[in-house]
């Protein structure tokens, strides 16, 4: 496939030098494409900003122009955001001067009455002789274009690139992944896909440098075919996270045959994921978790996931937690008896169970002034030789009964053990809380250290469990397809 | 032996695979009438039972002398879909004279009276094995899909399948297998004969592989249900077929 050419054509959209603001407003300065001008503005975008407006001189400052066709220079990113009638006969008239029209505007084929005016807005972005992003959607973030479509979102260029066909869901996936730690190389909203597909996105983001995990939401797969050919051929070279809506109600009705009253919607993502190594989850948080997860480690697929070790404190947590993994596929199950007679040795106090899970109560983590955490997990990496390591503090249990330097000195003492052993196991963190004011904000600055080490941090067992089973598949899938 | 018994039939020409489906969409048939579903699995390297095709009774002693029984009986009629339910299939016959009869008794019967009858087909039967079923769906968006399930109770009840999106590699034809919940059935539980794996994977490969029957005909084939294929220690073959057309 022509990975060149993708990255080349798709480089005016992700890095436009010139934008053009269709539906701004001299009257209503919250209308959209006017928030989202002085967005971009504050977010640093040097380019030329060309507000589209028939009427006005000027807006916000802006000198404005009558249509596509008069401004200046040609338009790299034309953000669209007026009623939808009036659309196509604006598109038509770019002549060629407006690479990408990315039309928010909704009212299309997603409801019945704008099936017609949606074909009348792709036949006229192609009269224009642009490419359509959308409709129904709410914009791009691309920090490397300086474009922002969003209230919040990092300055700083990372590593996932994500394509939503819901705004919505698109601002959320922002919102909770700078919360996370997730850090976007771009994020795409592509509404109902009319034009520019997923898959030509998908293409870009295999070929862009900056790009190391893929996410998509999606709801329907119009290139499905295509989808499937691309991700199949680029064999989970970077891990691909689907979230896929509407699995469940898109059951083929009236099949007619045996196989047909067997297939269901859900069959044939399950068959994708099987066949391409993508990665399918369930909800928005696992979605964000999992991404977080590729985002922060490098996919062992010499020796796919499967032993993993629990240390921390929290026995029902630790028995829970066993269950969960064990559904999941991954295997907590007790260590050889060397590393067990090893960390015997440590004498560590009545309570703490060493065999794993490792439990220990926050009166042995607190040992030595949480130093003693070095101990165990030197034994954990050279005896007890995991796959993948979760360490678990349950914040409640330490806040009150020990110094707050506890907590810096568990993390220190972990961050030195793995990096004595690098490479060895994955390294994950739950930070457990109870919703307290200030056990959050402890847990919020724990987490940005945790995250400026290449920690990964997730709120629950739960989490961890689901974003390392994801891990696991994808290990599994290339660590097959690399033995045919 | 086996293979050899079960390799291609039969009394209608081999014809080229999309001759077959030309001639059904002639005929204005929404499906493939069995014969020519075997015959289009036939051409694709499936085997399918030796069989013969007879207008009626009367060419019955003709024919039997070139199958070896027991043999299965089964109408062939375009109105009739569902052959067993209408009392049109009759199993484990062996001679020329049970055969006689029992296309007498279906013609005698009322539903088969009322229905337009191309003829009867005479099959010999399968050696014992495992039953399996092998399937084909046209995904709107994905194209052709393949499907894998253990025969019987395995699917109607309890939906155990597997699909992918064609083409299959030998690897997802493996993996198929895996999925499956009830794949150590395969391998012989409880006290059974083995069913061949290799057979099976051949088998979906010529079905949903690259240059496979779902692949090539793509644009035709709405659904298929290889049901049962039955598969011994060596061969699979496919029992009955239905190709539904788009």
């Amino acid at each position: 496939m022509n990975k060149i050419n993708n990255l080349q054509d798709f480089t005016p959209f992700f890095e436009p030098q010139t934008v053009a603001v269709v539906g701004v407003s001299t009257r209503n300065t919250h209308a959209l494409p006017n928030v989202f001008m002085r967005r971009i503005r504050d977010y640093g975008f040097t380019g030329d900003i060309y507000p589209i407006n028939p009427t006005a001189d000027e807006v916000e400052g802006f000198r404005c122009y009558k249509s596509l066709a008069d401004t200046p220079k040609p338009v790299d990113y034309a953000y669209i955001g007026v009623g939808g009638a009036q659309i196509p006969a604006m598109l038509a008239a770019a002549k060629g001067r407006t690479r990408f029209a990315h039309v928010v505007s909704s009212g299309f084929a997603e409801v019945d009455e704008g099936k017609a005016l949606q074909e009348e807005l792709v036949a006229a972005a192609r009269a224009g002789g642009m490419r359509l992003v959308g409709p129904n959607c709410m914009g791009l973030y691309s920090p490397r274009g300086r474009i922002t479509f969003a209230e919040v979102g990092s300055r700083e260029l990372g590593h996932v690139g994500v394509v939503s066909q819901s705004g919505g869901l698109g601002t959320d996936i922002i919102r909770r992944g700078r919360n996370r730690g997730v850090k976007f190389s771009a994020l795409v909203t592509a509404g109902n896909c009319a034009d520019v597909t997923p898959s030509e996105f998908v293409e870009y983001y295999f070929a862009d440098e900056h790009t190391h995990v893929i996410g998509l939401y999606l709801e329907t797969a119009k290139d499905g075919r295509r989808l499937f050919e691309l991700l199949r051929e680029r064999k989970a070279s970077k891990p691909v996270v689907i979230l896929k809506g509407g699995r469940t109600q898109q059951g083929l009705a009236a099949a007619a045959s045996h196989t047909g009253s067997l297939a269901g919607d859900d069959r044939v993502w399950v068959a994708l994921s099987r066949q391409t190594g993508v990665v399918i989850v369930d909800t928005l948080d696992q979605f964000v978790d999992t991404l977080l997860l590729f985002q922060s480690v490098k996919p062992n697929t010499a020796q796919p996931t499967k032993r993993v070790t629990l240390f921390g404190n929290g026995g029902g947590t630790s028995v829970l937690a066993t269950d969960y993994f064990a559904r999941l596929g991954l295997d907590v199950t007790p260590f050889e008896q060397k590393a067990i007679d090893e960390l015997a040795a440590l004498q560590l106090p009545p309570g703490t169970s060493i065999t794993n899970p490792v439990d220990c109560p926050v009166g042995t983590l607190s040992q030595d002034e949480g130093r003693v955490a070095e101990k165990i997990l030197d034994i954990i990496f050279s005896s007890g030789k995991p796959d993948a390591l979760v360490m678990h503090l349950n914040l409640s249990a330490f806040v009150g009964r020990v110094k707050p330097e506890v907590l810096d000195n568990l993390m220190a003492a972990a961050l030195r053990v793995r990096d004595k052993y690098p490479g060895q196991a994955h390294f994950m963190l739950a930070l457990r809380s109870d919703g307290e004011p200030n056990l959050e904000e402890r847990k919020r600055e724990f987490r940005v250290k945790a995250l400026a080490n290449g920690v990964p941090v997730y709120d629950e067992m739960t989490n961890v469990g689901h974003a390392l089973a994801a891990l696991a598949a994808h290990e599994r899938f290339v660590s097959s397809r690399a033995q045919h | 032996m086996v293979l050899q018994m079960f390799a291609v039939m039969n009394d209608i020409p081999k014809m080229i695979p999309q001759k077959l489906i030309e001639a059904a969409r002639a005929q204005q048939r929404s499906a493939l009438d069995e014969q020519a579903g075997k015959s289009l699995l036939a051409s694709y390297g499936i085997s399918v039972p030796q069989s013969l095709t007879v207008k009626n009774a009367g060419e019955v002693d003709a024919a039997m002398t070139k199958l070896r029984a027991p043999v299965v009986v089964k109408i062939m009629s375009p109105d009739i879909l569902h052959k067993s339910d209408a009392g049109g299939v009759k199993v484990g016959l062996k001679s020329a004279t049970e055969v006689k009869d029992a296309i007498n008794a279906m013609a005698a019967s009322p539903q088969i009276k009322a229905a337009r009858i191309d003829g009867y087909l005479i099959e010999e039967m399968a050696p014992a094995g495992q039953e399996i079923v092998i399937g084909g769906l046209r995904d709107p968006y994905f194209g052709p899909l393949v499907m894998v399930g253990l025969g019987g109770i395995f699917v109607e009840v309890l939906r155990d399948v597997s699909f992918r999106i064609c083409p299959i590699t030998r690897l997802d034809a493996e993996e198929m297998l895996d999925d499956l919940k009830g794949a150590a059935v395969l391998a012989g539980a409880r006290g059974r004969k083995p069913a061949s794996r290799a057979a099976i994977v051949d088998a979906l490969l010529k079905v949903g592989g690259e240059n496979g029957l779902l692949m090539t005909h793509a644009d035709d084939i709405a659904e298929a249900d290889i049901n049962p294929m039955i598969v011994s220690d060596n061969a699979a073959v496919a029992v009955d077929a239905r190709f539904i057309l788009k």
